[in-house]
């Protein structure tokens, strides 16, 4: 017995050391540099958020963009993955002489406020710049920028969810023409099928500016075909438990919704599941997930961070980094934001000419669409900058 | 109608594994030994089953491994905590912190941010009985449910017998209520501790793939979401009493298919419904604890503050 006792205590003790090691040591990964094409001195680093790099989504795509920085503009560029958290990680970054760093966790504070007494880490570190990535936290209350050396990134998600509304009308509408029937179970159109839901994590201006593109966009549809929709949104679905995604999508399609559009995480992936399920539509968000449920996410509202990684870092090699704006938004036109180029959606059309010159026909009104946000035919509202969203002026939505 | 159907429908969706936790960890709480790791050993049981499946497509053996690795943990709790008088609330964290973890590092290792089962179809899962599944209401609660969700439902009325009708059971609450007398009566009291852990392990491992593979098809890390703790929270409600616990866990089930469901009418709102759960529960444990000690006297005089 006493034995046994002291082996298991050496083995634990054992075991905590290692631990204690790998704990240590798991601060950063990747390090490389380009060896060919010019060289630069300029170094970049990427924080991940907690998803991680290979989440591929967010962070995957901030790493290819700073791939592509290093084989065009020679800079060097590391990847971190915090594993003490993120003002350690800017702090040490930015102590080891990077130039640039990206910051893709939602963690400003001591960044830009300083906590626990010390002054801000953009203070300490002023010939770094810091870049915040889908916040805009360095203005002060009268809207003045607080550090010159922290750039804001901001997607126009809601330009994408637009987009995706439109679509997802375009493609209800015609569903008995696009999908063979045996593979789908949507509720007919004149028996309630004219309806979609939406499904958000928490109610801030983060997700609702997504549902009011979103319905914006179903509008605009709907109008141009002169139909009625009917609108479910749920916004405190969080964003932990697919089962609650689940179940909040059945209750949406059991309705006779047959869209569904998740802006939630995890929660999601269960909207996504109960699609496949009920054998109807789901739109994913954050990066491309068709393949998730193939032939049952319609399309997927992307945000890919390697378009701000790039630019900016672009800027900076440049020597440009002082002149553009603090605050840069990325629109649907510059390709940081967009819907997925439907490959996954397209394998499950019905094996027809007409479903493929519907399809042809969509994609044309799509892109009109597109071209329109961008010169600015179409003003999308935007909360995310707190623009007001007013029901009145989709006529052909019913919001419940 | 149909509303009605949907609200009792998603309720037995949403008790299913509150009551398989129930009902396992009842078991330890009977037993006095505190089994907290219900959450973690229920992700194990989830991550463990889709892992499997995803890479065999072989749903027993999916099923037989998610409770072989959940026991592992179940004995590795046992060991420290019974064996080795660790204590149990350690121990215990340590589980709900380590399976998200390895979780997560094997999830890291596949490049991939959640496992999906895009080769199971969940719909050919459920059992739709016949004629029942037509007779409004009934049939809703009844019919069109995977086969852990019966087996969750059956538990409740086996261990019910297992725990009052039993000499294990018997046992077992000696074992609990009085250490001392029950090792004078030469009974092996770790046996039955360890006992208690195991079934507790094997329910959540089944409550695990029933959230998973079973209803989604698909494992996101974290995805118990808590109700490994809300189950420890229906245990106590319900004084570790299978039936009584059982219904606090449904109480669970009830209100979040309420505030799913009417979120169509009630909007935002409807999420009140997820916290009358927890107001009922502190009120039950407070009355229970009130009644309980208001009469206790302490040599002679009553026990006041």
């Amino acid at each position: 017995m006493k034995k046994s006792r002291k082996v298991l205590s050496v083995l634990l003790a054992a075991a905590m050391t290692v631990g204690c090691l790998t704990a240590c040591g798991g601060g950063s990964k990747d390090e490389k540099s380009a060896d060919s094409g010019k060289k630069s001195d300029v170094k970049i680093a990427i924080v991940c958020d907690s998803a991680g790099q290979n989440d591929n989504g967010y962070n995957q795509t901030a790493v290819e963009g700073a791939k592509k920085a290093a084989d065009e503009l020679g800079v060097e560029y590391k990847v971190v993955e915090p594993t003490n958290g993120i003002p350690a990680a800017l702090e040490t970054l930015a102590e080891d002489g990077y130039n640039v760093i990206f910051n893709l966790e939602y963690d400003f504070d001591a960044l830009i406020k300083g906590v626990g007494g010390s002054e801000p880490i953009a203070e300490m570190y002023p010939d770094t710049t810091f870049v915040c990535v889908n916040d805009n936290p360095n203005v002060d209350e009268s809207g003045n920028v607080i550090h010159d050396n922290v750039i804001c990134a901001l997607f126009d998600v809601h330009e994408a969810s637009y987009i995706a509304g439109a679509l997802g009308v375009q493609v209800l509408e015609n569903k008995d023409v696009l999908f063979p029937a045996e593979n789908y179970k949507f509720t007919d159109l004149d028996k309630g099928g004219r309806a979609i839901g939406f499904v958000g994590g928490t109610n801030s201006n983060g997700i609702t500016v997504f549902s009011y593109g979103f319905v914006e966009g179903i509008n605009k549809a709907a109008e141009d075909l002169g139909v009625n929709y009917d609108y479910y949104a749920k916004y405190d679905a969080g964003f932990a438990d697919p089962a609650t995604g689940s179940t909040v999508a059945g209750t949406y399609y059991n309705q006779g919704a047959n869209l569904v559009y998740a802006v939630a995480g995890s929660v999601g992936d269960g909207v996504a599941s109960k699609a496949k399920e009920d054998g109807k539509l789901a739109i994913h968000v954050d990066a491309d997930k068709d393949d998730m449920q193939p032939g049952y996410i319609l399309t997927s509202v992307i945000k890919n961070t390697s378009v701000p990684v790039f630019d900016i870092t672009k800027a900076y090699v440049d020597g440009k980094i002082n002149d553009i704006d603090r605050l840069q938004t990325f629109s649907l036109a510059s390709g940081a934001t967009d819907i997925t180029d439907l490959t996954q959606i397209k394998n499950a059309l019905a094996d027809t000419d007409e479903a493929q010159a519907k399809w042809d026909e969509i994609m044309t009104y799509i892109d009109d669409l597109k071209a329109q946000i961008a010169d600015g035919t179409i003003k999308v509202t935007n909360a995310q900058v707190g623009e007001e969203f007013d029901p009145g002026t989709c006529k052909n939505v019913t919001i419940k | 109608m149909e509303l009605i159907n949907n609200i009792l429908y998603d309720t037995v969706y949403h008790s299913t594994p509150i009551i398989l936790c129930v009902i396992g960890g009842m078991f330890a709480y009977k037993a006095n030994v505190l089994n907290i790791a219900l959450e973690g050993m229920m992700l194990n049981g989830a991550f463990i089953s889709t892992l499997v499946m995803f890479f065999t497509g072989n749903l027993a053996l999916a099923v037989i491994l998610a409770i072989l690795s959940t026991l592992v943990y179940g004995l590795v709790f046992s060991v420290m905590g019974i064996t080795y008088k660790g204590n149990v609330i350690v121990v215990g964290l340590a589980i709900n912190l380590i399976a998200p973890a390895i979780a997560g590092f094997v999830m890291k290792m596949m490049e991939t941010a959640n496992i999906n089962l895009t080769n199971v179809n969940i719909a050919k899962f459920k059992i739709n009985i016949p004629l029942i599944k037509d007779i409004p209401i009934i049939g809703a609660i009844l019919s069109g449910h995977p086969p852990i969700t019966y087996l969750a439902f059956i538990g409740i009325a086996a261990f019910a017998v297992l725990m009052y009708k039993t000499k294990f059971g018997i046992y077992v609450r000696v074992v609990g209520e009085n250490e001392d007398s029950a090792k004078s009566l030469g009974i092996k009291t770790n046996f039955y501790k360890y006992a208690a852990v195991l079934i507790g392990a094997f329910c959540c491992a089944l409550a695990g793939v029933n959230l998973s593979v079973e209803r989604l098809g698909l494992y996101t890390n974290d995805m118990t979401a808590g109700r490994g703790f809300i189950a420890i929270a229906a245990i106590y409600c319900g004084q570790g009493k299978p039936v009584l616990s059982s219904l606090y866990a449904i109480l669970f089930g009830v209100a979040r298919s309420l505030a799913v469901n009417l979120s169509i009418y009630a909007g935002p709102a409807a999420g009140l419904f997820d916290i009358i759960p927890y107001i009922i529960m502190v009120t039950v444990l407070a009355v229970v604890s009130i009644v309980k000690y208001k009469n206790v006297k302490v040599r002679g005089f009553k026990n006041e503050l």
